[in-house]
């Protein structure tokens, strides 16, 4: 029982801290405030540490077993571990080996990914984008509209263009995106509160 | 043939020609300004001489290409104005990439590290180390990037917290400028701005209508237009050909789908 009453108390505690120093201005609040923040990038930290370990397990597992892909845990390892070594023995700033592994090898694999969206959005606009209905038609101007907006051409075409596209940022996206936010900022003040008050327990784990 | 289901490797061949023929060109396209581009720019050109602005390397490997013109132009701009630079990372991917930008750009401007600029380093829980900044600065970065004590370095010595800093430019690829918005702007009155990747522009909007945000720079786009009012031409302008005419491929290609389904469905 101790191992739910605790946290849940811990829980209780510090977000009832949370909650009352952000209206005191007082020096002990403040200080107090400041420790608790110096703790949590503590905690983090650690939590790095652990996500790093259970990593290297569960690849190391991968590799025993021989399962299906293994090669690439063999990746993994070594990735970790020589950026490891190389950031630990000859530091991170410029010149040194982490810096060219980095610059040379995590920068264009990671810019390689993130550059094949523009091929993901071009097939699904492809295939997503029909004028089915008038809903699917007003979508689809918009976005035509957003995408000549956001170039030179599309001024050039017309100099109307780029207005219609900040009007479309503007207006009706924006009045969408603050509902949005409105719902996210309730639903975080609820699950706060709940979290805050016990009721909400999925953080402790299923037993 | 059925354009409507046409094989997608000739869709990947047109947006790669779309993108990659036009960046071995050398056609500047004219950019002219928007309103949230010059606000960014008023309001870092309305400092004083070594005002301190922070700028935060808030982003991954994966958006360099895109985010790079973005953070060179406002680091440019703040170098021009003589304004003393405190950067940073709440991304770890940002911390080298940051310090390498900035550095080299010093280098050009000749200004000198401890004098016109430091750089922080990054500090993992990016909530906890904006709130904490806030209380102090020094509490949260005992130490620089270098392992120096920036507190030595005395043009910086003064800098404690949010109150001694004019504005912080958050450089994202995701929703970190919306945590400098809560935790440094709410609570304790920051002037933040954000340059972020044009797809997360949308997301800011509502933040620089309430004066939340002072202005977003929006990738590529917002960097040539960043770069237009400095009267120079950087990253921004170099992809604006190829930017350009990937979204001409895009809706191009939109426009021959429905028509070729159009055409099917009759």
């Amino acid at each position: 029982m101790l191992s739910k009453k605790i946290p849940i108390a811990v829980c209780f505690l510090f977000g009832l801290f949370g909650l009352v120093q952000y209206f005191s201005p007082h020096p002990a609040a403040v200080s107090a405030y400041s420790t608790v923040l110096d703790w949590v990038q503590i905690i983090f930290a650690f939590t790095l540490l652990v996500g790093v370990v259970s990593l290297l397990q569960i690849q190391l597992k991968h590799v025993s077993r021989k399962e299906k892909y293994w090669g690439y845990s063999i990746v993994t390892i070594v990735g970790i571990l020589v950026m490891a070594v190389f950031g630990f023995a000859g530091g991170t700033e410029r010149g040194t080996a982490f810096m060219w592994v980095f610059d040379n090898m995590q920068v264009p694999m990671q810019s390689t990914v993130f550059a094949m969206l523009a091929f993901f959005v071009a097939t699904a606009a492809y295939r997503g984008f029909r004028l089915r209905n008038v809903e699917a038609g007003i979508l689809l101007a918009a976005a035509i509209i957003i995408m000549l907006g956001r170039i030179p051409i599309g001024e050039m075409i017309s100099a109307r263009i780029p207005e219609t596209a900040e009007w479309i940022l503007n207006v009706p996206s924006m009045s969408a995106k603050r509902a949005v936010l409105i719902g996210i900022g309730l639903g975080s003040i609820t699950t706060a509160l709940r979290v805050i008050l016990g009721i909400e327990r999925s953080y402790l784990g299923r037993n | 043939m059925d354009l409507s289901r046409i094989d997608r490797r000739y869709i990947y061949l047109v947006i790669a020609i779309a993108i990659a023929v036009p960046l071995l060109l050398k056609v500047q396209l004219p950019v002219s300004v928007g309103p949230e581009v010059q606000k960014v720019y008023d309001e870092i050109d309305s400092l004083q001489s070594r005002d301190c602005v922070m700028i935060s390397f808030d982003f991954e490997a994966s958006s360099v290409a895109e985010i790079k013109p973005v953070a060179e132009a406002v680091i440019r701009h703040a170098f021009e104005k003589n304004l003393r630079i405190v950067g940073l990372a709440l991304f770890s991917e940002g911390t080298a990439i940051g310090y390498n930008i900035i550095s080299s750009l010093a280098e050009e401007y000749g200004k000198k590290y401890g004098e016109d600029y430091i750089y922080l380093g990054f500090r993992p829980q990016y909530v906890s180390a904006i709130l904490g900044m806030g209380e102090n600065i020094d509490q949260v970065y005992p130490l620089d990037y270098l392992n120096d004590d920036w507190k030595d370095f005395p043009p910086f010595s003064d800098v404690e917290n949010y109150h001694d800093i004019s504005l912080v430019v958050s450089i994202a690829d995701g929703s970190l400028p919306t945590y400098w918005v809560e935790y440094a702007g709410s609570r304790y009155g920051q002037k933040i701005a954000a340059g972020i990747t044009a797809v997360m522009a949308t997301s800011y909007y509502p933040y620089t209508a309430s004066g939340q945000l002072v202005g977003i720079i929006g990738g590529l786009k917002g960097a040539a237009e960043y770069e237009n009012l400095l009267g120079y031409t950087g990253g921004g302008h170099r992809g604006m050909l190829a930017q350009s005419s990937g979204h001409l491929a895009i809706i191009a290609l939109v426009i021959l789908a429905n028509v070729a389904a159009l055409r099917k469905k009759r």
